[in-house]
């Protein structure tokens, strides 16, 4: 079992191996995102339900509005449904397509076609700019708990400890960075992108999991000092042009590709990109796999993850604890298709009972 | 033990003597427990608060539960999700718990906020002697104001709150039974009569 106290031993350990030099001669691999070309993608995702009672399905959208980035496209749907509608969410904005089929559906399908444009990103952290400030509404949505990710007590402890000595909002946020880099680890054995639940994580020590519970728990701990940020939850959509292999997608079927990214808001610079959570996943997963901290791979995938991403992925949106329309039931992210039959929610980390398949291919060449 | 001292006895003295004397002995049993053991019942903690939070949930395909019928014996609520890794190992020793024979106290398994369809395949995999509850939408998880994964409550067989741990715990060990052990074995006399209600 482990404890708090073993976790917080483990940090130590962690934190002095990244304090550790890197062996002379080490090679810094390159993996540098810059804002360069707009890339052309189209997502399909295809859904068919089992016919055992009255089914709905809901399907995330492209709906993040960040023209630094990503560039919606359209989206279009083949379906037997009864009825097909583009449900926006008033708190946060993100979109999804609702699918109500009439009872007696022998075989509930639908094909979702969205189309978008993606570019990398990377801020100048060493340059302030003019950027308009954040509005008060959003600098508010993006302070605020959620169900999985409270922003007091242990978590901000936590907080104000990986930011001690610190004082501006670049430095905490990075300070918070690299703790989440050298005290949480990725585990392959969690299902899908993880829960999010960043109380128990903290609380239990088992600071394991994949996207959703790393990088839900840097966003948490970051907004516990005051510092406005949000998960983004989407898709990998392209095999990384670095040649990160655990940064990218393997074919053009991406229906376990889900990921979730992070950003957080700083004055003079605006949204900046980071995604701890894929810099253990390159510790883990990039070739030859369980690399070290000090592995060059790992030094530049670190280096570029506070500050840059690659434009590879897709950000459906940036909600929290959203009930699906026409439900009664609530999911804490929308990342996945969604589908009820006959009142009970579909397990959307099985794609091969509930089922559905998702593909990328890109339109520029 | 100056930590058992505080809340827990605020505000007793207006249940009257009777509800007071009880809480000193069960307080008394646990701090001996604490003090006298090490491992696992180190995290067991005397819950301080004078009445159990309602729940009355759905079960993995079976009917559905209401605690305040299971007047009678000691249970066990444990919060839990298949995803939490400590919650799976707490799991096995809870159904062993469970398997150890008539003095075990009812075992309400809830789990939080997962699709009835991944908690039915977890227990596929594992299956347990005791009944599932589902948390669908954290409510329960809020009205007992869990804040983490796992936790779990002992009330008494008069289902009074006893203990409570926000650690993982191996049920089986020696000082775990102690502090269950500990618990009132007679039942109140408000309550003879009563019929159990097995889960």
């Amino acid at each position: 079992m482990i404890s708090r106290r073993d976790m917080l031993k483990t940090g130590a350990c962690a934190a002095a191996a990244v304090a550790l030099p890197r062996p002379a001669g080490a090679q810094v691999a390159a993996f540098a995102p810059k804002p360069g070309a707009w890339r052309d993608f189209e997502v399909t995702a295809r859904l068919e339900l089992p016919a055992n009672g009255k089914a709905q399905a809901w399907i995330p959208l492209p709906s993040m509005r960040e023209d630094k980035w990503i560039k919606r496209g359209k989206s279009g749907w083949e379906t037997n449904a009864l009825s097909a509608e583009i449900v926006r969410d008033q708190k946060y904005g993100s979109e999804l397509l609702h699918l109500v089929f009439k009872d007696g559906e022998t075989a509930p399908r639908v094909e979702v076609r969205s189309g978008f444009s993606l570019r990398d990103r990377a801020e100048d952290l060493a340059t302030k700019s003019v950027v308009p400030a954040l509005g008060e509404a959003d600098r508010k949505l993006y302070l605020e708990a959620t169900e999985l990710m409270p922003t007091d007590g242990i978590v901000r402890d936590t907080a104000e400890k990986a930011a001690a000595g610190k004082t501006s909002d670049l430095d905490r946020a990075r300070a918070i960075y690299e703790w989440v880099v050298a005290n949480t680890f990725r585990d392959a054995k969690t299902r899908g992108c993880g829960t999010g639940d960043v109380a128990s994580m903290l609380r239990t020590g088992n600071l394991s999991g994949k996207c959703a519970d790393l990088n839900a728990l840097y966003v948490a701990l970051v907004r516990s000092v005051g510092i406005p940020a949000r998960d983004i939850y989407g898709i990998r959509v392209a095999p990384s042009k670095f040649g990160y292999k655990s940064l990218g997608t393997g074919s053009d079927v991406i229906t376990k590709a889900q990921h979730c990214r992070a950003e957080i808001w700083l004055d003079g610079y605006g949204w900046v990109a980071t995604d701890p959570a894929d810099v253990r996943k390159v510790v883990l997963e990039e070739p030859p796999g369980n690399n070290t901290l000090d592995d060059p791979k790992v030094v530049a995938a670190r280096q570029a993850l506070f500050g840059a991403w690659e434009g590879n992925w897709l950000g459906y949106n940036a909600a929290h604890d959203l009930v699906l329309p026409g439900s009664n039931h609530k999911v804490g992210f929308l990342m996945y298709p969604q589908a009820e039959v006959a009142g009970a929610l579909l397990d959307c980390l099985d794609p091969d009972t509930f089922k559905y398949m998702i593909k990328s291919t890109e339109l520029t060449a | 033990m100056a930590a058992v001292k505080a809340p827990e006895f605020r505000g007793a003295h207006r249940l009257g003597c009777r509800l007071e004397s009880f809480r000193r002995f069960l307080l008394a049993a646990v701090s001996l427990i604490v003090v006298s053991t090490s491992g696992a019942a180190d995290e067991f903690r005397p819950w301080p608060t004078e009445t159990a939070p309602e729940l009355v949930l759905s079960q993995l395909d079976g009917p559905g539960i209401d605690l305040a019928a299971l007047r009678g014996k000691p249970v066990i609520v444990h919060f839990f999700a298949t995803w939490c890794a400590p919650c799976i190992e707490e799991m096995a020793s809870l159904n062993a718990l469970a398997a150890a024979g008539k003095g075990s106290p009812v075992i309400l398994a809830v789990s939080v906020g997962e699709v009835d369809a991944r908690v039915r395949n977890f227990f596929r995999d594992r299956p347990v002697a005791f009944p599932i509850l589902l948390d669908r939408d954290r409510s329960a998880m809020r009205t007992w104001q869990v804040e983490g994964l796992p936790t779990s409550f002992v009330l008494d067989r008069d289902l009074r709150p006893a203990l409570k741990t926000v650690e993982p715990l191996d049920w089986t060990s020696p000082s775990v039974a102690a502090a269950l052990a500990a618990l009132p074995s007679t039942p109140p006399k408000s309550n003879r009569g009563e019929k159990e209600t097995p889960p």
